[in-house]
């Protein structure tokens, strides 16, 4: 007994002189339960942008079930309705990302006050995040304006999927796939990099590489295609299951969503070079693994929209490359559109990659007299 | 002597409040091997690596084959560090082989370079073996060997010999005089006083200087006593009369 207690007390002295692990240790569950109770919680979500469709009152009264139905929806929570003059136009703006859906409304036959005609739902398609609080919300609408339970079948709603080639609800593998792939080829690179480099720190490799004639930029260029390969490795592996076995959806050209990876993981080998060097040990660099990708996972689209997080955590998002990463591929491999629609992401990556080479060189630098 | 491999005029460099280099000033001629002796904590490795362009002293002057610590010389440096700097998953043959490729050294160079090294320190047959199953002393010989592989000019030595048998021990001091004979500059730390009469001239060095620099004899003469270690301690003011 007195020799457990013994190794009981070193392992409590361990972390008694390992400040920043004991620091982590509490940092980190705090992190992310702050975060899943946001996320998880109802309140301080930004609404999502829905344009409404409605007829002209008509003589008959047919356009009556629609206001009412438009009414029904303005009371929706998480929804800031605004009205659209007409479905063409709205159906622009669902395209062009600046309404997050449109609700099309008609007026049905004169007289027939009571009824009200098909609702058409437009969605972008390519995120399940967005369509669904939209779609619920225009069902319990539509269920108040013909008085029926709110919780039986409502009748009369059509989804329409603007951005997808066929207006076919991707199946649920089809919208988890992107995100699944972000986070592997994120996951697996930061570990294996932040790792390797601090045992390169550790065993004197990196003194000894830092003697001889390499430049910096040479190891980090050396890191990056070293670790590349792997990460497409393993990026293919998922892709592949994902698609032959689970029958997920790649709509768009397939080294589009490579191209998306290598610029993820160029950026993700520098972050961890960089991180490792605020590790002293092994310990502490496992640590940041929780630290560094959870708060990208919650934040950065793969469970809910960043549309309707919190401005600051909107910001915080924007400079998460996962943001960017899941985005393009959820536009490739269900929209499946080209090069020129994600050009924008790719961009964003690039500069995560460029910002991150220029912490990796900084920090190597200081090593250096 | 000919000309002047490395020059350090009043180094100081302090890490927090420990004073690591404190006023450090030698001279390491071309071919000739200097030992630094002196205690742990004495600034030998702290100087090692400020002339291996690791470390920018606070102040003073430091030059190598005439040019700043860098880049620039690290080619004509060869740097083995005190632990074993070594990949522990790659065999020796592989290591030795990256490192040449570092230096500028072709893979065909290399290899024929590292077979050579190997051979001369007693590890031919280890040289496919990972190095995480060598003992601490292959180890060493294996560094040792990936420090010399591009031929530098210049050694610097950090605790070579440290947990190497004494047979080796004898051989690789061997090694060494057959280098400077050819040429190379050899700048060696050590705590062991008897490895003292294997370097052409030995510099104690205590608390961040050099208390005396000269051939052994010399230093024991100077002293008035017998032993290296004898001479070190009455410098230091702890020895008898």
């Amino acid at each position: 007994m007195n020799r457990v207690r013994a190794l009981a007390v070193r392992i409590a002295r361990t972390f008694r002189h390992d400040r920043r692990t004991l620091g982590l240790l509490v940092i980190t569950p705090l992190v992310v339960m702050i975060l899943i109770g946001y996320m998880v919680g109802d309140s301080g979500k930004e609404p999502l942008r829905v344009g409404v469709v409605t007829p002209p009152p008509s003589p008959g009264g047919g356009a009556a079930p629609a206001l009412v139905f438009a009414q029904a929806l303005r009371q929706q929570a998480g929804l800031s309705v605004a009205d659209v003059s007409d479905a063409d136009a709205g159906r622009a703006q669902v395209e062009g990302g600046e309404l997050d859906g449109l609700i099309v409304t008609e007026a049905g036959p004169p007289g027939s006050s009571s009824a009200l005609p098909p609702v058409t739902v437009v969605v972008p398609g390519v995120d399940v995040q967005v369509e669904s609080p939209i779609v619920r919300a225009a069902s319990l609408a539509s269920a108040i304006a013909q008085g029926t339970p709110v919780n039986g079948d409502v009748p009369g709603l059509v989804v329409e999927r603007v951005t997808l080639r066929e207006n076919v609800r991707p199946t649920t593998i089809s919208y988890a796939a992107p995100a699944m792939i972000t986070v592997f080829a994120f996951l697996f690179t930061f570990m294996l990099t932040s790792v390797s480099f601090l045992r390169e720190r550790q065993s004197g490799t990196l003194e000894r590489l830092l003697a001889s004639p390499i430049r910096t930029q040479e190891i980090l260029g050396g890191y990056m295609l070293g670790f590349l390969p792997f990460a497409m490795i393993q990026a293919l592996i998922v892709l592949g299951y994902a698609t032959l076995v689970l029958h997920a959806q790649v709509s768009g050209p397939v080294s589009l969503v490579f191209a998306v990876l290598i610029l993820l993981v160029l950026g993700v080998v520098n972050l961890g070079v960089a991180l490792s060097f605020e590790a002293r040990n092994e310990l502490q660099v496992i640590q940041f693994i929780p630290l560094v990708l959870l708060p990208q996972v919650f934040l950065s689209g793969l469970f809910w929209p960043v549309r309707t997080l919190w401005p600051p955590l909107q910001w915080l998002a924007k400079l998460f490359p996962m943001t960017y990463a899941v985005r393009a591929l959820r536009e490739v491999m269900l929209a499946g559109v080209g090069l020129s629609a994600i050009a924008g992401e790719l961009a964003a990556l690039a500069v995560f990659a460029l910002a991150m080479m220029g912490f990796g060189v900084a920090a190597l630098r200081r090593l250096r007299a | 002597m000919n000309g002047v491999a490395i020059h350090a005029e009043a180094l100081t460099k302090s890490f927090g409040r420990t004073h690591a280099l404190d006023g450090l000033t030698l001279e390491v001629r071309t071919g000739e091997i200097l030992g630094l002796i002196g205690p742990n904590g004495a600034g030998k490795s702290t100087f090692i690596r400020a002339i291996a362009g690791l470390v920018a002293p606070d102040a003073g002057d430091i030059s190598v084959l005439g040019q700043r610590p860098g880049r620039a010389v690290a080619a004509s440096l060869g740097y083995m560090t005190q632990s074993a700097a070594l990949y522990d998953d790659l065999s020796v043959r592989e290591n030795i082989a990256f490192f040449g490729r570092v230096y500028g050294v072709s893979s065909t160079d290399a290899r024929q370079r590292g077979e050579e090294l190997l051979a001369l320190l007693h590890l031919t047959d280890k040289i496919d073996r990972p190095v995480h199953e060598l003992s601490g002393g292959q180890q060493q010989l294996a560094n040792l060997a990936c420090a010399m592989v591009h031929a530098p000019p210049v050694l610097l030595l950090d605790e070579p010999t440290v947990g190497i048998d004494p047979e080796l021990r004898q051989h690789l001091w061997r090694e060494f005089a057959t280098l400077r004979d050819a040429g190379t500059t050899i700048l060696v730390t050590t705590h062991v006083m008897d490895e003292a009469d294997r370097c052409d001239r030995i510099a104690f060095v205590a608390d961040g200087r050099v208390l005396d620099v000269g051939a052994a004899d010399e230093l024991r003469a100077r002293a008035g006593v017998d032993t290296v270690e004898g001479a070190f301690l009455r410098l230091r003011g702890e020895g008898g009369a």
